[in-house]
């Protein structure tokens, strides 16, 4: 379908190292990295994204967290996050 | 006194067990009991009473009498202490003393008898005994002390346990965003669509900015349809969970996600070339962490971010606020003068397209970044499906919509009126139009069905506002086509295609006899009286004239309300005329290109080219004048890009750009707000080209 296709397009990307999906409870449903990284990964966005969310709305209730992009020295790290699950995608935007 | 009768009337009180001695005992009873009766009803009372009252041994009278008193004496319930308030203590009482029922004891009351009766004598008697016993008591043997108890139960005791009392601390901390949800939380129970809705209703603001900015009718769509998830890609035992996945996986609000997702992504792989493209001063991405370039790229991008979110207006001044201090090797000091040049940015190709001959692109009119592109070949031999894509500045690689066509695709464009529509023409000769906005790929009206299709391959398509002509009272809006089988067609998009022919371009009759090649070529072709139209281009002034090119090597100019015969015929290409262009701000001068591997420059009121710019020996495919500049045309032909300006040489261009070996180019096109050219080529490419240093006379006057 084209989410599917969509999905393949992004993991296919330049420069993408990892893309994952994880689900409310913070369990990863889809991930293309090895398991604990996923988990460890999972985790900690978890926490950050609702802080993150937390943040926006406290200033203004009406607002709400759309895109958390996150950029380190090494890659950048984007999720999309929602109520139902986390779209977190890796990447090495220099090369 | 007190008696007690049963259910049958029987007198069944009890008796007494202690009779007692009225002479001996009644004194010392009476005395006892009035003391006890004046003394307060404490435990002290007691105590401290017997000390004054007999002699003896003091301890055991007193333990007799405490417990004889005890038994009969009511305990005073202890006081409960009520609780006084401030305002209790200013508070009126009243206080209401009343007297309390006496309660009789022991009621004896004394017998009085007369002097004069018969027992007095006794009574008296009896008296003076009792007087002289009292005298006798003290030390007297007869007298005995005797002790007793009352029969105490046993004590039992019992235990009573209840259940551990668990108690937990519980700390909320409130946010306000808590407090507004709570408050609202009935306004968004009824979305029982599950999240999907939900998330919707929470993201309304974002979605709603998106449509807002991606313009009213905006062709970058929100997805609207929900695609089915073919099979769980991983294996789960519970049905449930499955279900959630696919819930997931299939929401809407993923796929929006997924769409910024691939983005966003896009955007850091091509975050230095859009920047060229829109004309920012390109920040290096910092490896050496300084704190001071770190923010002001993340400044940049979120800059970046923000206007691709869609606050295209503010570019301009956006670029005024960047740090000047952080600037990249691109922008050198411009006190050499470099040479014009075009550099590359990127191209716009993916897997579809590849192999593809690139036909015609055309800018959407509303939405700057929105380009269609058509692919379709241009020789017969080559014909295969067509394609006509929707790129957009947002994503270099993928295509945001994508058409497949039955026929190679041979012209196209985006309406004004309705800036969602795109008008595609194809080799075969139907229009078909299609809404980009929504996500479905099939047209929304195709002149298929028309009776009046084209014959031949629709060569041009214009939309044109026309105005002026007050025997049409509507200025709507017409699709204007040219085809190989010599008709100039005007569109009426309605419900369905209809159209009325606004030229048959007749070939030029015997008028030319001075050229032996349109001899030749007369001789050849009679099949129809027609000749083939291959461009047309309406006067940007006045949209009742326009000029058509021809596949004789001819361009006439023609007007709306005349189509009989050509205003004026403008002879000097030997090949067929591939392209006519007004300059749009010189607005007599028109420009022509034709396989015959030269370019025209004409004056309407000229029947000879003015100029002619013969600069390579392969076919021009396609002109174009520049929006900004008088001067400057880029020309296209086969193996080159050429940038001409005609205010610094009219024998050479000034800038000239060799492709691939491989790769012919086929069209070009300007970009409407920023120095950039987009060129297509038979690989399937539209390269993205920046114009730089081009000493650019942004002078519209000649």
């Amino acid at each position: 379908a084209e989410v599917d296709e969509t999905l393949k397009r992004i993991q296919a990307h330049k420069g993408v190292i990892a893309t994952m999906i994880i689900n409310a409870e913070g369990i990863p449903i889809r991930t293309t990295l090895d398991n604990s990284t996923t988990v460890q990964y999972a985790g900690l966005l978890c926490q950050l994204t609702t802080k993150a969310r937390s943040t926006v709305r406290d200033i203004d209730p009406q607002n709400d967290l759309t895109f958390l992009r996150i950029r380190s020295k090494k890659h950048e790290v984007m999720v999309a996050p929602d109520k139902e699950y986390l779209l977190v995608v890796i990447q090495n935007p220099c090369e | 006194s007190l008696q007690v009768f049963d259910d049958e009337g029987k007198d069944v009180t009890p008796h007494p067990l202690f009779h007692s001695d009225p002479d001996a005992a009644v004194p010392r009873q009476a005395k006892l009991l009035a003391s006890s009766d004046c003394s307060g009803a404490t435990g002290s009372g007691f105590l401290s009473f017997p000390m004054h009252q007999t002699g003896g041994d003091e301890q055991k009278k007193s333990r007799l009498l405490t417990s004889h008193n005890l038994s009969d004496v009511q305990v005073r319930p202890e006081e409960i202490k009520e609780q006084l308030t401030e305002e209790d203590l200013d508070r009126r009482v009243d206080i209401y003393l009343t007297e309390t029922e006496t309660i009789w004891m022991l009621d004896m009351p004394s017998v009085v008898a007369s002097v004069e009766s018969e027992d007095a004598g006794r009574i008296l008697e009896r008296n003076k005994i009792y007087v002289d016993i009292c005298k006798n008591r003290p030390g007297n043997d007869r007298f005995a002390e005797k002790m007793m108890q009352t029969i105490n139960g046993a004590a039992k005791n019992k235990e009573v346990q209840c259940d551990k009392i668990v108690m937990e601390d519980k700390g909320v901390v409130v946010t306000s965003w808590d407090l507004y949800d709570s408050f609202n939380v009935s306004e968004i129970e009824p979305a029982s669509k599950g999240e999907a809705t939900n998330g919707k209703s929470s993201t309304s603001h974002t979605t709603k900015k998106h449509d807002e900015t991606a313009s009213v009718t905006s062709a970058r769509g929100n997805i609207t349809s929900v695609t089915t998830l073919e099979s769980a890609a991983l294996a789960r035992t519970h049905k449930k969970e499955k279900n959630r996945l696919e819930a997931i996986l299939t929401s809407e609000k993923f796929q929006q996600d997924l769409f910024f997702m691939e983005r966003v992504l896009m955007e850091n792989i091509f975050q230095p070339k859009l920047a060229a493209y829109r004309q920012f001063p390109v920040l290096i991405d910092p490896s050496v962490t300084s704190d001071n370039a770190g923010t002001v790229v993340a400044v940049k991008e979120a800059k970046q971010e923000e206007h691709d979110k869609g606050k295209k207006d503010k570019e301009e001044q956006k670029e005024a606020l960047i740090d000047p201090s952080i600037m990249s090797d691109l922008n050198k000091p411009v006190e050499e003068t470099v040479p014009p040049s075009l550099e590359q940015l990127w191209s716009y190709t993916c897997d579809l397209t590849k192999g593809l001959n690139v036909s015609s692109m055309a800018w959407n009119k509303v939405n700057p970044d929105l380009l269609a592109v058509g692919y379709g070949a241009f020789d017969f031999k080559e014909q295969k499906k067509g394609l006509a894509c929707c790129w957009s500045l947002k994503n270099p690689m993928w295509p945001e919509r994508i058409f497949q066509c039955e026929h190679g695709v041979t012209a196209l464009d985006f309406s004004m009126a309705s800036p969602n529509l795109l008008a595609v023409g194809m080799y075969n000769g139907t229009i078909t139009i299609y809404n980009v906005r929504s996500c479905t790929t099939t047209a929304i009206l195709n002149s298929r069905d028309s009776s009046e299709s084209h014959t031949g391959p629709v060569w041009q398509l214009k939309w044109l506002q026309q105005d002026g002509n007050t025997a049409e009272d509507d200025k709507r809006e017409r699709l204007i086509s040219v085809s190989a089988d010599g008709r100039l067609t005007k569109w009426l998009v309605q419900k369905e295609l209809d159209c009325t022919d606004l030229m048959k371009i007749k070939r030029a009759g015997s008028e030319k006899k001075n050229l032996p090649r349109e001899k030749e070529r007369k001789s050849l072709v009679l099949i129809s009286r027609q000749a083939a139209g291959m461009c047309f281009d309406f006067h940007p002034k006045d949209t009742n004239f326009y000029l058509v090119g021809t596949e004789e090597g001819l361009i006439h100019k023609c007007s709306c309300s005349y189509d009989q015969q050509f205003l004026e015929t403008y002879k000097g290409h030997k090949g067929p005329v591939y392209k006519v262009a007004w300059n749009p701000f010189s607005t007599d001068m028109f420009l022509s290109c034709s396989a015959d591997w030269s370019i025209k420059l004409w004056h309407q009121n000229s029947q000879t080219p003015i100029l002619t710019f013969s600069s390579t020996t392969t076919v021009v495919h396609d002109i174009m004048w520049s929006p900004k500049s008088v001067f400057i045309f880029a020309a296209v032909n086969e193996s080159r890009v050429e940038i001409w300006d005609l205010s610094v040489s009219i024998l050479d261009p000034v800038i000239t750009h060799s492709g691939n070996p491989e790769a012919k180019f086929t069209s070009v096109l300007f970009a409407k707000n920023t120095d950039c050219l987009l060129v297509g080529d038979s690989r399937g490419e539209v390269s993205v080209f920046e114009l730089q240093n081009l000493a650019a006379s942004s002078s519209t006057k000649v």
